[in-house]
């Protein structure tokens, strides 16, 4: 809604832009509309990766320096057309992405912050040494040979058409953005990254492409930065101060929205020149003083940014017009996406695990056939989550194996675990928290169907079939515990497995929450889906098990049917200690 | 060849020795609140200026500058921790990130707005001696830096096994409630922590006043490699940090020799990266736990 | 010794704990049962400063814990020994046990303490310069305990102490926990392990989602048919 709000704004504005030249005609006023315009698109440019992948660059200048570079490079020596360069200089800087940031993202974010530094100060370092190729800090100067084809005008007009196209382009790229698939799932991942890859989530793939198309980007901004200047320098193109005044746009404006990084750049390039004019150049250093003031307060004090903020005044003021949907008990969850085979579905053998010299899991056989219901039950601390870790391959056994549907899953990944039709829950809760319920389902039913309307829809009609059908719209954040424990089950029941690993669904509910969810269990049961549950509401697991695993201090102590393990001694002790112990 | 080789080596280790004191000063921060500090740099900026100045108009020396210098920067830092770094604790990652890249633009351009780009230097009668050690050349201003570092090293070192502030530190770093549980005053903490770790940052500034001249974006290069060295030895790890600072110094008086001055910057970047890539957790093992 | 009126607790719009009354009596060993996410470990973290009621008091001794923060009720001698153990993994035994005697009433008695420590837990003496990470679960659990015990408590909370142990191992431990009682420390002790707790407790609660619904003399809770009904569904 608001997206849309932000898009009509948006095209005024670049009417007004385009336009402007006609009323001002004055080549001050047309520079800074022109700087405002390329910094908007670098802006947007940076805000995919920092607003919608959570990964904040400290370094675009090496993609926008890479772009600057090619281009002219390929323009001065080889004779090729600036146009051609500007996407060689795009390719080049999404490959140097693919390689150099792809293992960052399995590591915290910070890293990722100081290795975009390093990069911009080698890649600056390299470009001042290797005077052959770039004239080192002298910079490279380009011909004045204006020509369409050698993409450099006389008139500052074309210019300003360029960078108008290049800011609807990051404007349509980003607008897309957030109604795909990888926005969907780009934004399931800043919420909450182990969640994101329990729907079956490829996380640093997500990350890699989004990092790619930001870099593409950024160089194609860098190539059209050498045209209209007609001049690079290595301390200007890589420098850390550019870097940091894209990110200061998105920041200031909103990170992770389309409005949020062009009010930036409209607000922010104009104050900038303003106060160079006003200051001249004895008082150098002092704008850059006021920036990082700002900085600091908006990230202090407002770290949503301006964008956001309103969103939240201006929500608060309107009420929302979003039509409620009516529950319905008899809505249909699709069948398995996977046929698994008849007989054992889930097979784990001497599976071993310990944290810091303590057993959590020690040699622990399960087998589990279709279409069953197993309860895992044990006293606290006995490995029943870790043993769920392990066999949704969040965490990595010691020894012993795990396979599905016949498969060993030893050297999976979870989210292609997920893929395979083996889902989870997690114990403590964790719902996408700022998304509405319909987008936390419709993110894991992105898994079978790449297609985002179509898979709300399919997400609405597992909302009905977990009882959630008139909850659809609100924001996860504003669900009970019973709900969000639904949204789970729904989100689970979204990817289409064959087999779920509930992990204490019912551990918190009243008694009359608990009927309701065991009555959602046998439901999902009957559509054929297999189930393991823990559960230590005992009562609950003794009439919804057709088996039954008893699991103490990491070793399965005891199977059989609830009548068994109920008169098992083994178990009683486990629960109630040792019957001789109070003799 | 093997004099030179030699002098090598001992430029290496001394120039690395101050690299090392930097880093502890920032991976000291890092391993108890896992804070980065992205103004680093820019305080050593502040410190070097510190002893400029009071050599400038008080005549002091930069090793009597110490005694000024660093417990106004403990000040500093204490300051700095309950402004700053304790509102950030809680924040979203981008405030942890941003907050102190503003800190570094302000202090970097307040000092360029203030002092001018000109550099400047601390000029001592011993500034250009040098200690003939069989054919190997030692200058005294680093000498006497080295010989800094390895007191402050092995105080830091005493301070953290012995003292129950000491051991108050590396439980909070270890385990912040189970610390606050023994009756640890964590804000407390934070506070002392920071404020030592800017201390490192006075002594580094004013042992380096002699030896490097002082302009306000000095800071950028030393707050870079000081990140580069505390991911060698590992994010949070004290004795990494010094022996990664050592390494550094190496790694710069080789590379610098061999390769070209100009491109030690980049030998030891490559380095960074490649161990990020490699063994994220630092040569020496590090606090900080893998994300998946 | 401790009274704990009309406590509620809330995380975000969640209701952790509401309207819970617990009393607790100098120089005894009250156990608090209640199976997994009923709100055990909030209410002992909230009596232990680490948490923020947003209703109710929580009187120790005459004196209002309810806003003071955590160093302050160690102080005071309330000490806990959290669930999990959480020892400083990277020091050694001793300087988790010297960890303990940090609050200063309790550092000045920190050779005295060690020495009564060791006395009780005479396995940590063998091991004091171990690094506490490489212990067993039941080492851990000793050293945690006698961290707990150099700060001079005067109530000793212990959260599940047998979590994950082996039977014979939480023996010793709650033969320990007996002999702390002996010396007239009040134990308040978080338990899973029901018919052992209840065995040795001289006061037993059962919390049920967010408050207290049943108390009784240790033993006669066990033959309750609630009780067998909450753990075990017969």
């Amino acid at each position: 809604m608001m997206q849309a709000l932000g898009v009509k704004g948006l095209s005024g504005i670049g009417l007004l832009v385009a336009l402007s030249p006609f009323w001002v005609g004055n080549p001050f006023y047309t520079d800074i509309i022109v700087t405002i315009l390329y910094y908007a698109a670098l802006s947007l440019a940076w805000n995919l990766v920092g607003g919608y992948a959570g990964q904040f660059s400290l370094g675009h200048t090496s993609f926008f320096g890479v772009g600057a570079y090619t281009s002219t490079l390929l323009f001065l020596n080889l004779d090729i057309s600036p146009w051609f360069g500007m996407l060689a200089g795009g390719v080049l800087a999404a490959i140097m992405a693919l390689l150099i940031f792809t293992p960052c993202f399995r590591l915290k974010g910070f890293y990722f912050c100081l290795v975009s530094i390093a990069l911009a100060e080698v890649l600056r370092i390299i470009a001042v040494y290797w005077r052959g190729l770039t004239m080192g800090g002298v910079g490279l100067l380009l011909p004045v040979k204006p020509a369409w084809q050698n993409f450099l005008f006389e008139s500052k007009y074309p210019y300003l058409i360029f960078a108008l196209l290049l800011l609807l382009i990051m404007i349509g790229v980003t607008y897309w953005l957030g109604r795909s698939k990888l926005g969907y799932y780009l934004q399931a991942i800043r919420e909450d990254e182990s969640a994101a890859k329990a729907v079956g989530i490829n996380v640093v793939r997500c990350k890699t492409i989004i990092m790619m198309i930001s870099a593409f980007f950024t160089a194609v901004s860098g190539t059209f930065y050498a045209q209209y200047m007609m001049f690079i320098d290595p301390d200007i193109v890589f420098s850390m101060h550019m870097s940091i005044q894209v990110a200061l746009f998105a920041i200031i404006g909103g990170v992770g929205t389309l409005a949020g990084p062009v009010l930036g750049a409209f607000l922010l390039v104009p104050l900038d020149a303003v106060m160079k004019g006003w200051l001249g150049t004895i008082y150098a250093g002092l704008g850059f003083v006021v920036y990082g003031a700002i900085l600091i307060a908006v990230v202090m004090l407002m770290p949503d940014g301006i964008v956001k903020s309103a969103e939240a005044w201006m929500g608060r003021r309107r009420p929302k017009e979003i039509k409620e949907v009516e529950y319905l008990e008899d809505a249909v969850i699709p069948p398995p996406a996977l046929e698994p085979p008849p007989g054992e579905i889930l097979h784990v053998k001497g599976l071993c695990k310990s944290f810091g010299g303590l057993n959590a899991i020690y040699e622990l056989d399960l087998s589990v056939r279709r279409g069953e219901i197993v309860g895992v039950i044990g006293p606290n601390g006995a490995g029943k989550t870790t043993l769920f870790s392990l066999i949704s391959t969040f965490l990595k056994p010691d020894r012993g194996s795990v396979s599905f549907c016949g498969q060993d899953l030893g050297q999976m990944a979870p989210h292609s675990v997920c893929a395979m039709g083996l889902s989870r829950t997690f114990q403590v809760v964790r719902p996408f928290m700022h998304l509405s319920v319909l987008d936390n389902v419709a993110t894991a039913c992105l898994l079978r169907d790449p297609h985002v309307p179509r898979a709300r829809e399919r997400a609405l009609e597992v909302l009905r079939f977990v009882g959630l059908g008139d909850q659809a719209h609100k924001p996860a954040s504003s669900l009970t515990l019973p709900n969000r424990k639904r949204v789970e089950l729904a989100r689970a029941l979204a990817t289409r497995p064959s087999l779920i690993l509930l992990d204490e669904v019912m551990a918190g509910l009243n008694p009359s929450e608990i009927r309701q969810i065991i009555e959602l269990v046998r439901r999902i049961s009957a559509t054929g889906i297999t189930l393991v549950v823990i559960e230590h509401v005992m009562k609950a697991i003794m009439s919804l098990s057709d088996r039954i695993v008893v699991i103490n201090y990491g070793q399965k102590i005891a199977e059989g049917t609830p009548q068994e393990i109920v008169a098992n001694p083994l178990v009683i002790e486990a629960y109630l200690g040792k019957e001789t112990a109070h003799a | 060849m093997f004099t030179q080789l030699l002098q090598l080596t001992a430029n290496g280790l001394l120039l690395g020795a101050i690299y090392a004191l930097n880093a502890m000063g920032l991976t000291l921060i890092f391993g108890v609140m896992e804070i980065i500090n992205f103004a680093h740099g820019e305080f050593l900026m502040l410190a070097m200026y510190g002893a400029f100045f009071l050599n400038v108009w008080m005549g002091m020396g930069p090793y009597v500058a110490i005694v000024v210098v660093v417990p106004l920067f403990f000040v500093l830092g204490v300051a700095f921790q309950r402004l700053m770094i304790q509102p950030l604790l809680d924040s979203q990652e981008i405030a942890q990130i941003f907050a102190t890249v503003g800190l570094s633009i302000v202090l970097s351009n307040g000092a360029l707005f203030f002092f001018s780009a000109d550099y400047q230097m601390v000029r001592t009668d011993y500034s250009l001696e040098s200690l003939d050690l069989f054919g190997v050349y030692l200058g005294y201003t680093r000498i006497f830096a080295f010989a800094a570092v390895c007191m402050v090293a092995l105080g830091l070192y005493l301070f953290m096994k012995r003292t129950y502030m000491g051991r108050a530190i590396r439980a909070t770093a270890q385990d912040r409630r189970a610390a606050a549980l023994m009756g640890v005053n964590v804000r407390r903490v934070y506070m002392i922590t920071t404020g030592l770790g800017l201390a490192c940052v006075g002594i580094t500034g004013s042992v380096l006043s002699p030896i490097f001249s002082v302009f306000p974006s000095v800071g950028t290069q030393f707050g870079l490699i000081a990140f580069v060295v505390v991911v060698l030895g590992g994010m949070g790890n004290l004795a990494g940090a010094f022996f990664g600072g050592l390494i550094i110094g190496l790694v710069e008086a080789y590379s610098g020799f061999f390769l070209d001055p100009a491109l030690k910057t980049v030998v030891y970047f490559v380095v960074f990266i490649l161990i990020l890539l490699v063994k994220p957790s630092g040569l020496f093992g590090s606090t900080v736990r893998e994300n998946g | 010794m401790l009274e704990v009126s009309s406590l509620e607790v809330c995380y975000g719009d969640l209701v952790a704990l509401s309207g819970l009354n617990l009393h607790v009596e100098q120089g005894r060993i009250v156990a608090l049962l209640g199976s997994n996410g009923v709100g055990k470990t909030t209410l002992i973290n909230t009596i232990c400063g680490l948490f923020k009621p947003t209703k109710g008091s929580i009187v120790y001794q005459g004196t209002h814990l309810e806003r003071e923060p955590a160093h302050r009720v160690v102080e005071l001698g309330v000490v806990q020994v959290p669930e999990g153990r959480k020892l400083f993994p990277q020091m050694t035994v001793l300087e988790n046990l010297q960890m303990g005697a940090y609050p200063p009433r309790a550092r000045e008695l920190a050779e005295e303490s060690l020495d009564f420590v060791f006395g009780l837990l005479p396995r940590l003496k063998e091991r004091t310069n171990q690094i506490a990470g490489t212990l067993s679960g039941g080492e851990q659990q000793m050293v945690a305990l006698g961290r707990g015990l150099m700060a001079r408590p005067r109530l000793l909370i212990l959260d599940e102490p047998s979590l994950g142990l082996a039977p014979l191992v939480v023996q010793t431990i709650f033969e320990t926990v007996r002999q702390v009682k002996e010396t007239g420390i009040t134990v308040l002790l978080v338990e899973q392990n029901v018919r052992q707790v209840l065995s040795f407790c001289d006061r037993a609660f059962v919390l049920e989602n967010g408050c207290i619904t049943l108390g009784g003399q240790g033993l006669e809770l066990l033959d309750n048919p609630h009780v067998r009904e909450a753990y075990l569904g017969m």
